[in-house]
């Protein structure tokens, strides 16, 4: 319920973390305070807050941040759990390189699926529901790890916890029901980011309490499996907290979404063809995949490599390969920060730049990874190829966004799931043979990296230019207006149903960059962007 | 600017390092004395197709220093280890011989370490039974003579030069048991029911603020 109006796809708004804040259901560019309404933060007139106190848990607003983001990372925590204690488990199960790397693939390709239906599950039952629905329904997924006996069943386990990966969907859908469009860019941000963390988490959480559990007096194969446990809990304890700490909306529950009458005013057929012949969407669906996607294969293979080719103990691999993911807690918001500041002076072809350069260094830094002959020179290269994978897919979000107006939802929806699909090809390519070791298969994913970040320089708006072309001249054709006017039809026009892309349009001149920036604005359109 | 420069600074002991370190002699496994010590290794139960239960059947493990060595004088320890068989070693790169001994990961279990007494030249035996974090595999057993600096010069093991004789299996424990299965399913029963009984309720209590 992030729009009123309740077309489809708008469930999805706030979705990419970085939109700008033009307010598509607000008239006036100020947003009113609502001043009636009592509340801990202050609140528009939807009772949505204002205002993100990061270190508040008041009830709704930031309690529903902190529930949503919790649940988020307890899922990347369960979903990567098996990934550190792999060297104990591969000895237990007999298991050969390619069953390992098959699982990665197996744990990623889930939630390509999930995440395309826990939209509609967040629209027939909300966000709360949806989220404890799927946190508590993975929890026996995760206890079904003690009855895995060989390569196959480790395969389908992994898979299947794979699918709580769609929390992803309900977290940002519940942050735009409790957070005002303007400041919605910077909660789903925060949120995505710090839910990426729990793939940082499980690594140094997992090989601790086997470690524990050890000293208690299991042996190894037993120890794991018992290990699995914990993410067990967490997801029944969240599931729980979700429930009865949780509400749907800022003043309750479902009850009051009854009032919504509306029908959807947008045909999904229509927003799914726009979506699809934009040729930028699938540039950044493959782009995706070499960020998020190399984030989430790093994930799998980091922990096993440190382990075999450093010699280390288990949870000093592990403590390694988390600082790999912990990066995600600023790296993914510095990203977008690094685009809004090219933005400013350059607009968008700052944008592609920015993504371009920290890209393509996170994908050279991934070479050296795989090159580094000693832990030092492991680490710090790790290190770095943290910093730009995952600001680069801060910076993705930042340039979505303006890819179409119409079709947000489903775009952002395609290009996540292009980040599971990159990461399970990736895996399924270098990590799942014997054809290369595992330091070779770090190498060759950097040189991927850098191949694939190359369509950037493809990627070209009229009214704004591209990486190595300026705008278009075109007085009609090189406007913002046409751009996102022409994904509606003259029937569409003269029903007036193009009026969002067109306010969309207006305040998106800033991304010309600075000339148009420092320009004179009127002052009746005052642009409300951040 | 100044996380540049740590940057850099760090980078530079990085190869400083990794320079200093490439310059000590690698110790490699051909330069070992071969046939050294002779090892035999019998399983508690042998037959054709016998696959031996880790934490239950035992190795009968029998060394003694060949009458041919010629490093005998360096001897310090012997320490006697469980090896993986080729046949294991498919597709597992986590288990790969190499020639240089610190990169060498084909014999991870250890099996028991003993000081060499020169004096003693009969052969030494002893029961082994087999640890219950032994993998499933096919394995051999090999000894290796350990100088006074604690660096392998010489080893015997219980199969031939190929590794193809005298090779036993072993069928590792599941780790999985009864009590971990029922608590599991206890919890995922738990889950689904509190979520279940959870929704039903609120529903009901929803209907009825409908109906007031």
């Amino acid at each position: 319920m992030g729009d009123p109006s309740g077309e489809p796809g708008s469930s999805m708004h706030g979705v990419t973390g970085r939109e700008q804040s033009f307010a598509f259901s607000v008239a006036s560019p100020i947003v009113p305070t609502d001043t009636t309404a009592k509340f801990d933060l202050p609140v528009d007139t939807e009772h949505k807050a204002k205002v993100f106190k990061l270190f508040s848990f008041a009830n709704p607003h930031m309690r529903t941040f902190h529930l949503s983001w919790i649940s988020f990372s307890t899922c990347f925590v369960s979903t990567f759990a098996a990934a550190p204690l792999v060297p104990i488990i591969r000895e237990n199960l007999n298991l050969t390189k390619q069953d390992i790397g098959n699982a990665g693939v197996a744990s990623v390709s889930g939630s390509i699926f999930s995440r395309l239906v826990m939209g509609a599950v967040c629209d027939l039952l909300g966000p709360r529901y949806g989220c404890a629905f799927l946190v508590m329904l993975s929890a026996p997924t995760v206890f079904s790890m003690s009855f895995v006996a060989d390569a196959g069943g480790f395969i389908t386990v992994r898979f299947m916890i794979g699918f709580c990966l769609a929390t992803f969907v309900s977290c940002q859908y519940w942050m735009s029901t409790m957070f005002n469009s303007q400041i919605i860019g910077l909660v789903n941000g925060t949120a995505a980011g710090w839910g990426n963390m729990g793939g940082g988490i499980t690594q140094l959480l997992m090989p601790v309490v086997y470690e524990i559990i050890r000293r208690c007096g299991a042996t190894a194969f037993t120890a794991w499996r018992l290990a699995f446990f914990v993410p067990g809990w967490l997801h029944i304890i969240m599931g729980i907290l979700v429930l009865t700490l949780g509400q749907d909306l800022p003043d309750g529950n479902r009850s009051a979404l009854e009032k919504k009458g509306e029908v959807a005013k947008d045909k999904f057929g229509k927003i799914m063809w726009y979506a699809v012949t934009n040729y930028r969407t699938w540039i950044f669906v493959l782009l995706y995949g070499y960020s998020m996607g190399v984030e989430l294969s790093t994930d799998n293979v980091i922990a096993e490599y440190f382990f075999d080719r450093f010699h280390l103990k288990l949870h000093t691999a592990g403590i390694i390969a988390a600082s790999f993911g912990m990066a995600n807690f600023f790296a993914r918001p510095a990203g977008g920060y690094a685009s809004d500041i090219a933005a400013t002076y350059f607009g968008m072809r700052g944008r592609l730049w920015a993504l371009w350069i920290i890209q393509t260094a996170g994908g050279l830094f991934c070479v050296w990874l795989g090159r580094a002959n000693t832990l030092v020179t492991a680490i710090v290269a790790m290190i770095l190829f943290s910093l730009g994978a995952q600001a680069a897919c801060g910076a993705t979000f930042a340039i979505v966004p303006f890819v179409s107006r119409r079709a947000l939802g489903i775009i952002s929806g395609l290009t996540g799931a292009g980040g599971n699909f990159g990461s399970g090809l990736t895996q399924l390519i270098f990590f799942s043979t014997s054809q290369f070791t595992t330091e070779q298969g770090l190498t060759w994913m950097g040189v991927m990296i850098v191949a694939c970040t190359l369509p950037v320089t493809l990627i070209h708006f009229p009214q704004w230019g591209s990486m190595f072309l300026p705008p278009s001249k075109d007085p009609v054709k090189g406007t913002e207006e046409h751009y996102y006017a022409s994904e509606w039809n003259e029937q569409e026009k003269q029903k007036n149903m193009h009026q969002g892309s067109l306010r969309f349009a207006e305040n998106s001149k800033s991304e010309g960059g600075r000339r148009v920036r420092s320009a004179a604005t009127p002052p009746e359109n005052t642009p409300n962007n951040v | 600017m100044a996380i540049h420069k740590i940057l850099f600074a760090s980078l530079l002991i990085c190869l400083l390092i990794q320079s200093i370190h490439a310059a000590t002699k690698e110790r490699l496994f051909s330069d070992l004395e071969k046939s050294a010590l002779e090892v035999t290794a019998t399983p508690s139960r042998v037959g054709e197709g016998v696959v031996l239960a880790a934490g239950v059947d035992k190795l009968s493990i029998t060394w003694k220093v060949s009458s041919t060595a010629t490093k005998e004088p360096e001897f310090n320890a012997i320490k006697v280890k469980l090896c993986y068989a080729p046949a294991s070693q498919v597709d597992r790169p986590w288990r790969k011989t190499e020639n240089e001994l610190f990169k060498d990961k084909s014999c991870p279990h250890k099996i028991s370490s003993w000081s060499y007494d020169p004096a003693m030249k009969t052969a030494q035996s002893f029961d082994y039974t087999l640890e219950r974090d032994i993998p499933t595999g096919t394995y051999f057993v090999r000894a290796y003579a350990v100088d006074a600096k604690d660096h392998e010069v010489a080893f015997g093991q219980s199969t031939n030069e190929d590794k193809t004789s005298n090779l036993f299996s072993v069928q590792a424990i599941s780790g999985r048991h009864k009590s971990l299965d029922i608590a599991s399913v206890c919890f995922s029963v738990f889950s689904v029911v509190a979520l279940l009984v959870f929704f039903v309720n609120e529903k009901r209590k929803a209907k009825i603020e409908q109906s007031k």
